[in-house]
């Protein structure tokens, strides 16, 4: 279990960092548009690459955000049953759900993705706007965010486990619940 | 020998709110399950049902649907070659581009290009000479595009960009609101039929024609090479003859909808402007200009380009002559008619 | 052998299982998703390649730039909701209306629908209106039941309010303008602010010790000290009134950009109150990203699943389901939305609007449904989900605040009237679809048959001149 744990450590830490960028990039999100919007009505000026890059910030949020999101277990879930299981119960969700549920569908979409930013990348595709931005950048954000994910999806479940066996993880592990802001 | 059973999903990149353009892709469907006893079934979905309507290109190249329907221009940004398959601003007439496709070697100029995307394409529809759009104020001199922001896409808003507009690609459902207040000064869309129904005529009171970067703008209906090559020789035929079916039937669809649909827009308050011719000859100088720059570095786009100015010289020397004489004679003939008719009703 | 025409009800049933498992939505969706897109391509009902358009579906999702909107208004709401601005506002007004009975119920649902203005976030409204004043209303006797229920419900007015993030997505997924989506909201927002309001008249008038009005010691200020108080409290919501409605108005700002715009104020208005804070700031970021992140996946997993379900044929079964329907629009529509409140028990909004409102509107527009109006009154039948007691999430956000003393039982009964007020707003809309279209714009009245549209002609020359070839 020890090396498994490390392993946990290490993409937690590594998920965290990539957390931060999200978070860097809703504020900048939010400075790109306000910004866009003052200098097309102050100097009637503006692009189509800045509105663009409005949205891979976006993209950005989403594919970099979605694995800290997991790790703080701030995926929305319907409680119905869950809210009324013990916390050996609610692992044991947790550990299916990331064997049947999580991996399949994230190691599936990294493995699909992947050619399709290679594809871009080769054709050094650009934006079909005036002005527009090259496009394989966001789409490398579709593989490494999924992948991301797929790992804190090991990451969760090691430390999971880990809990079942009876073995404290040094590693940090939320198994308690709360429905996110909305 | 029965002929096999062949079942294919089509994505569209047109909402079925646009009836005409989405409708052609259902025309195909219809005409060849009709001509096959039921046997070649081809089911259309509608843009981002089963693929974001900008995405088609991307699944037929990977295969993951066998077909779309679609306008090859979305595609500019991976290579601009594709807009021949479409339109260019200041390229053919509905009927030229036709006869450049159909018997002019266009689509075998084509035919190579679109083999590097795994692609064989066949045109299916046409929407004809498109409306230049809605803006909120007049243009009436080329210094009166500096600055202004208007949504328009692709090859056009490089020629456009070329002049001082600042081409603005705002979000689908921000556009209605950011043409009401003034955010952009211009957006367009297709013509007089499908214009109507956005609604844009409530919020940008000065409708321009012609729509110079869509004189005719080509659709066209996308197959996976390989399940084009896999179909039986009958199938392809089938196919082939339900696009060109489909080509005659929106271009008379949006003939016989357009002049109603104006008046309609007419009488709700629209102001029709034709372009200042300064502002035309402006704008067809500087996409000349944009097409020379695109062949020079890019050998795909100089092969077709090539190709396609060529016959386009010859189609406008002919059309000149008998067509376009014509055209005008009937024209003018018709308006002072219409014009003495009316000065008798008013005595 | 299955047949394709089972697969679709079966998909609905194995949505409803695999999400009360209680595992994250999002995965649960494409998990769904992929079972039975193996299962069908096990029986043969599309082929592997079918599944390689998830790509382009995530990367259409990506690309959205409409949905920019969720973190903009996410962030607005969460930089308010930390630096006390919705306290001020409350406070003041909650004195000046102190001294009629039900006054502080009217001050938390005019409060409720300025806030519903300025943002389109319900736990913002909540939450700030749920600890300034269910305090004071338990301490002065307020009903426990109707005390809870009109936070929560007021808190939730924001969602029907332009600006707001379900009309948004329901635009988005309608193909209607927001601009129209907005217009169309104008007429059910009041209707429902008048209800509450008629409903907290009537408990004052046959129940008036439910809602007492506060005993003079409580109004600490008067005279034009109180109307100073309630002017400063209402400068800043004004201020960002106008940064998000004006700047669309003066056309400055898109729609989607006037929601960075509210997110720039707001922390503008902290700096200017002195609650910014450097930690502020970075907490609402962080919130703001594990919330879009988390809505976006719902997203994500919701396209596999629909993928799939477009698969095995699942809108012609839609279709055939719907459009048998006795009793053409109306009978559609009561179908629809007893089906949407029923569903709202388990869903939230997010998922509502992006499995099912798809699915829903062909179907809608096929039978000539105005889809302005459809999605104004889906939007409005959704409002309840977050009032569903006992998962609503506005009821969660009010359990999360309350004192102690206030029991679970208490915020659940206390929703439970205005849900029902919730269904008689869905009920006018259906009947009297003016209150919708009314604010839609109407023509000019001219006939066009009489339009006549004269083009300049080309200039015809007088003599015939002889064509030239060389
Ligand atoms: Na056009
Ligand atoms: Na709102």
């Amino acid at each position: 279990m020890r090396p498994l744990l490390a392993f946990s450590r290490g993409v937690d830490s590594i998920n965290a960092a990539m957390g931060r960028v999200a978070d860097w990039f809703v504020l900048l999100a939010c400075a790109v548009s306000a910004g866009n919007a003052f200098v097309r009505y102050g100097i009637s000026y503006s692009s189509n690459a800045w509105l663009e890059v409005q949205w891979y910030f976006f993209a950005g949020i989403i594919m970099l955000g979605a694995s800290y999101t997991l790790f703080r277990n701030e995926h929305v879930r319907v409680d119905l049953v869950y809210g009324m299981l013990g916390t050996r119960a609610r692992i044991w969700v947790d550990v299916l759900g990331i064997i049947l549920f999580l991996l399949p569908a994230t190691l599936l979409l990294a493995w699909m993705t992947w050619p399709f930013f290679v594809d871009s990348f080769i054709r050094n595709e650009g934006s079909p706007n005036a002005g527009g931005l090259l496009r394989w950048p966001v789409k490398l954000l579709m593989p490494l965010g999924f992948v991301l994910l797929s790992l804190q999806g090991l990451s969760e479940l090691v430390k999971r486990v880990a809990l079942l066996r009876g073995e404290q993880p040094e590693a940090e592990v939320v198994v308690e619940y709360h429905r996110p802001d909305q | 020998q029965t002929a096999p059973e062949v079942r294919w999903r089509c994505a569209s990149s047109f909402p079925r709110t646009l009836d005409t353009i989405y409708g052609a892709a259902e025309h195909v469907s219809r005409r060849v399950a009709a001509m096959t006893d039921g046997k070649f079934q081809i089911r259309v979905f509608q843009a981002g049902e089963l693929v974001p309507g900008l995405q088609v290109a991307d699944a037929v190249q990977g295969g993951t649907v066998e077909c779309a329907h679609t306008a090859s221009y979305y595609f500019v940004g991976k290579d601009p070659t594709f807009a021949f398959d479409a339109t260019v601003p200041f390229g053919m007439n509905t009927r030229q581009l036709n006869a450049w496709l159909y018997s002019g070697g266009g689509r075998e100029a084509l035919r190579p290009f679109f083999e590097r995307f795994n692609t064989v394409s066949i045109p299916c529809g046409n929407t004809g000479a498109q409306m230049g759009g809605w803006f909120r104020k007049e243009i009436k001199t080329v210094q009166d595009l500096n600055g202004l922001k208007m949504r328009i896409a692709g090859i056009a808003g490089q020629v456009f960009a070329k002049l001082g507009v600042v081409p603005q690609q705002i979000a689908g459902g921000d556009i209605y609101p950011a043409l009401e207040k003034g955010t952009i000064d211009a957006a367009e869309w297709i013509g007089p039929y499908d214009d109507a129904k956005l609604g844009f005529n409530r919020v940008a009171p000065f409708y321009y024609y012609p729509g110079w970067w869509e004189g005719a703008l080509n659709l066209s209906f996308y197959v996976a090479k390989p399940k084009h090559d896999e179909l039986p020789p009958a199938y392809r035929e089938v196919l082939e003859s339900a696009c060109r079916d489909a080509t005659l039937e929106t271009m008379a669809k949006y003939d016989a909808q357009n002049p109603q649909a104006l008046r309609q827009l007419v009488a709700a308050g629209t102001q029709l402007r034709a372009f200042p011719r300064e502002v035309l000859q402006a704008c067809y100088k500087a996409a000349f200009e944009l097409y020379d720059e695109t062949a020079a570095r890019n050998e795909a786009f100089k092969k077709v380009y090539d190709n396609f100015r060529a016959f386009r010289d010859t189609q406008f020397q002919w059309f000149r002559v008998a067509e376009n004489t014509f055209d005008n004679f009937v024209y003018f003939q018709h308006a002072q008619e219409q014009r003495g008719a009316a000065g008798e009703q008013r005595r | 052998m299955v047949n394709v025409e089972v697969m679709p009800p079966l998909m609905f049933g194995g949505l409803v299982v695999f999400l009360l498992i209680g595992f994250p939505v999002a995965f649960s969706l494409s998990a769904v998703g992929l079972f039975f897109g193996f299962l069908s391509i096990e029986l043969g009902f599309f082929t592997p390649a079918y599944l390689g358009n998830l790509p382009l579906r995530v990367f259409g999702i990506l690309s959205n730039d409409l949905l920019l909107a969720i973190p903009f208004f996410t962030l607005m709401g969460a930089i308010l909701e930390r630096c006390g601005l919705a306290e001020d506002l409350l406070e003041g007004t909650g004195q000046l209306f102190g001294k009629v009975p039900g006054g502080l119920a009217y001050a938390v649902i005019i409060v409720g629908a300025i806030l519903g203005a300025i943002t389109g976030t319900v736990a913002a409204s909540v939450i700030a209106m749920g600890m300034i004043s269910l305090p004071i209303m338990m301490r002065y006797g307020y009903d426990m039941r109707i005390a809870t229920g009109v936070i929560a419900a007021s808190g939730t007015i924001t969602q029907v309010i332009p600006p707001s993030l379900v009309l948004i997505v329901l635009g988005d997924q309608l193909g209607k303008s927001v601009g129209d989506m907005y217009a169309g909201a104008i007429g059910p927002s009041i209707l429902q602010i008048l209800l509450f309001v008629a409903f907290i008249a009537g408990v004052s008038i046959f129940a008036p010790h439910r809602v007492p009005a506060l005993p003079d010691e409580a109004l600490t200020q008067r005279g034009w000290a109180l109307w100073w108080r309630v002017l400063k409290g209402m400068v800043p919501s004004i201020v960002l009134i106008f940064l998000v409605l004006g700047t669309i108005f003066l056309g400055l700002a898109t729609p989607t950009e006037a929601g960075a715009m509210g997110a720039v104020g707001a922390a503008g208005l902290a700096v200017l109150n002195g609650r910014f804070t450097w930690a502020l700031i970075r907490e609402a970021m962080g919130n703001t990203m594990r919330i879009t992140a988390m809505v976006m996946f719902i997203l994500i997993g919701a396209t596999v699943f629909s993928l799939v379900f477009q698969g095995v044929d699942g809108s012609l079964w839609i279709e055939h389901l719907l459009s048998g329907l006795p009793g053409g629009q109306v009978g559609f529509l009561i179908f629809v939305n007893i089906f949407v409140f029923f569903l709202a028990f388990f869903l939230d909004f997010f998922e509502i609007a992006f499995i099912v409102v798809p699915l829903l509107a062909p179907v809608a527009a096929k039978l000539g449904i105005d889809l302005v109006w459809f999605g104004v009154l889906l939007c409005v039948n959704m409002q309840t989900s977050f009032m569903h007691p006992p998962f609503g999430f506005a009821l969660f956000y009010l359990r999360g605040i309350a004192p102690k003393e206030v029991r679970s039982a208490d915020i659940y009964w206390g929703a439970i009237p205005w849900v029902g007020l919730q269904l008689v707003l869905v009920a006018i809309v259906i009947f009297w679809p003016e209150s919708v279209t009314y604010w839609l714009d109407r023509g000019t009245g001219v006939d066009p048959s009489t339009v006549r549209i004269e083009v300049p002609l080309p200039e015809m020359p007088d003599d015939d001149a002889p064509p030239v070839f060389r």
